[in-house]
């Protein structure tokens, strides 16, 4: 041993292998597995306005205040799925619909990732058809209109004077439609509700990006 | 005797301090923003998610890196036997150090990041800090070369390690060729390794480098020192994905990864066991230098037996993005390794200067401000982030209400700030002093 503390080529080189010796078996070999290259079935890479969206979320670092993960917890799928107190009280039903947890193939057009780690506000891997746009952009505006108690910054510089939404703003909530769609389990729960049920859809629960704006 | 000129490791010193104050100040004001969210509102370039990374950033490269690059120029002469190779290049590197962390204060205000945690840097600033990097090692390598003494103190070892597994992991973790989960698995195996490899090894070896010369004890063991270092360079890299538990990323690499976090228990123990060994009768009588190694090495222990703990699939999903993690996080960088950084600075700065500290009193002050404030910070995050998390584990409480439910612990780490934000101001004035005291007070300090 007395080697490694006298010599500093052994010792470098010893670090150095030791550390490739890490990073090949959990970095470089996952880069390998292809799985995590294969989009999912219903995955479609980001619109044009979508991506500047992304785009305005990094900016602004939504991001380290949201997660764009539901973990493999039984209790995740539930919080971020459909309750009934938000898709499934204009139906008249009282039911609840589980979000799939988050898989490597609805990430593959991420890049940068947006996984983020902290949950000061909540995870927005399933939003994605949530809320109407009408909603997202109030809430950016003014986040205690529509969520009380909520300590999310009001982004007033996505308006402008007349407090109307800027094209960042709109493409924000593009983006943020986006989310947790590359599965299409909103639309897939939607139905078998509805079939369960017998229940007439009242209006489409997924608005388009194009109806933006007041 | 050589003769040690110091130049590069006091400018790079009090460049540390400075940065410290402000990015403190910006973590101040994030703090303030959690229990106030229209504090400074309107303002894009204050607003939370472009103040996080000026604070995380600049305290991890402004203020710490740089404060154990500067104890690093200190110290390496000073195990050599030799002056520091080259004062111009260190002094090169350190002007290099502030355009960086000026561009990103700057670029960070302006949104421009690459959205990345703790790789937010853009490209331009990350090739600067790859040259600094690049110059920082050749001095460091160099002036190891030219030793007088052919064995190489532990703390030594360390600080190579930390040259190239920096080098290592900054470089390939800012390649742009990341995408999709892959992108996070980096990214996490480059954060987490960020402090496993880069702050822990500068702040181990600084604290195996001031704890015996503070306590004027020897070092407690020496096979000791060989185990936590060779373990830990075997051991951390493979832990990056515990970041990612429960996430979608494959089973077989999370699993990895814990197994790897518990065994990272091996490294801390010796390491810890070495410490306390070493401070042993020196506990009670010793001096603020003494109390901020013994607190930085108690919080390093806490720490690292949170992190293994952590890891644990069962812990893993109450505590994983919720606050308790924030209070990890600032207990290692702060209790930890800034503590050791803050000692070696009271008791390196006197023999660079060649007087005594301006003022003990302030010192102590500094320790218990910043000693109490820790507490009250990390202790409201772990109370309150726990219990957010067990609320998350009951999906009929609405999110907002787990929001409101924080409030409360987000005041009281807002009190324990102002007292952190205090103790540092103590710090700089203290050191501030010592370093511009005039004449007459030298002589009276010697008196």
């Amino acid at each position: 041993m007395k080697i490694v503390e006298t010599k500093v080529v052994v010792l470098v080189i010893f670090v150095v292998l030791l550390a490739l010796l890490g990073t090949y078996f959990t970095m470089i070999v996952p880069l390998m597995d292809e799985s995590l290259y294969t989009p999912t079935k219903d995955a479609r890479p980001y619109t044009k306005l979508e991506l500047k969206g992304k785009q305005v979320y990094q900016r602004e670092g939504c991001w380290y205040c949201h997660t764009q993960q539901v973990r493999n917890l039984l209790v995740e799928t539930k919080r971020y799925g459909m309750g009934e107190e938000e898709t499934f009280k204009r139906f008249g039903i009282r039911a609840l619909v589980q979000a799939p947890p988050s898989q490597p193939g609805e990430y593959v057009y991420d890049k940068p990732h947006l996984l983020g780690t902290r949950r000061t506000g909540p995870d927005l891997a399933r939003v994605g058809g949530k809320y109407d746009n009408s909603w997202h952009i109030n809430h950016l505006r003014d986040p205690r209109s529509t969520s009380p108690g909520s300590i999310m910054p009001a982004y007033t510089w996505l308006f402008d004077k007349n407090g109307r939404p800027t094209e960042e703003a709109i493409a924000l909530v593009a983006y943020l439609q986006k989310l947790g769609t590359n599965i299409k389990w909103r639309e897939e729960g939607v139905a078998l509700i509805k079939k369960m049920q017998g229940v007439p859809s009242p209006e489409e629960t997924t608005t388009q990006t194009q109806e933006v704006g007041e | 005797m050589v003769q040690h000129e110091d130049t590069s490791a006091r400018w790079f010193i009090y460049t540390s301090i400075t940065f410290f104050l402000v990015t403190i100040s910006i973590g101040f004001i994030m703090a303030i923003k959690f229990v106030y969210p229209e504090f400074l509102g309107g303002i894009a370039s204050l607003s939370f998610g472009r103040i996080r990374p000026m604070h995380t950033n600049g305290v991890l490269f402004g203020w710490l890196l740089a404060a154990n690059m500067g104890l690093a120029y200190y110290v390496v002469p000073r195990l050599c036997g030799t002056k520091l190779f080259s004062e111009k290049l260190g002094m090169a590197t350190l002007a290099i150090w502030v355009i960086v962390i000026l561009g990103a204060v700057v670029t960070f205000g302006m949104g421009i990041t690459q959205a990345r945690e703790y790789l937010e840097l853009s490209m331009v600033l990350d090739i600067l800090v790859t040259i600094a990097w690049v110059m920082f090692a050749v001095n460091i390598f160099a002036t190891i070369a030219k030793r007088k003494h052919e064995q190489m103190y532990v703390s030594l070892w360390y600080i190579m390690g930390t040259l190239l597994w920096t080098a290592l992991l900054w470089i390939v973790g800012n390649l742009p060729v990341y995408s999709g989960v892959n992108d996070a698995n980096v990214n996490w195996w480059f954060g987490h390794n960020a402090v496993g490899l880069i702050f822990t090894p500068m702040g181990v070896a600084l604290a195996y480098y001031f704890i015996p010369k503070s306590t004027k004890n020897p070092l407690y063991s020496h096979k000791l020192s060989l185990i936590g270092f060779w373990t830990i360079a075997f051991l951390y890299i493979w832990t990056g994905a515990h970041h990612i538990i429960f996430g979608p990323i494959p089973t077989w690499l999370q699993t990895v990864a814990i197994l790897f976090s518990i065994s990272l228990l091996i490294p801390v123990w010796t390491v810890i066991a070495n410490f306390f060994g070493t401070l042993k009768g020196k506990w009670v009588q010793g001096n603020y230098v003494v109390k901020f190694l013994l607190s930085g090495t108690v919080f390093y222990l806490l720490t690292c037996l949170q992190g293994p703990m952590h890891s644990l699939r069962s812990v893993n999903q109450i505590i994983s993005k919720t606050d308790w993690i924030v209070g990890h996080a600032h207990m290692a960088v702060f209790g930890g390794f800034s503590f050791f950084a803050i000692a070696g600075i009271y008791y390196a700065l006197p023999n660079i200067v060649k007087r005594p500290i301006f003022s003990d009193r302030l010192a102590e002050w500094h320790f218990w401000l910043s000693f109490v404030g820790f507490l009250g910070f990390s202790i409201s995050l772990w109370v309150g982030g726990f219990l957010q998390g067990l609320q998350w584990m009951d999906h009929t409480i609405a999110f907002l209400d787990t929001v409101r439910a924080m409030k409360p612990y987000y005041v009281v780490r807002l009190f324990s700030g102002i007292l952190m934000l205090t103790g540092q101001f103590i710090f700089a004035y203290n050191i501030y002093k010592t370093v511009r005291a005039e004449a007459p007070e030298v002589k009276a300090a010697v008196a």
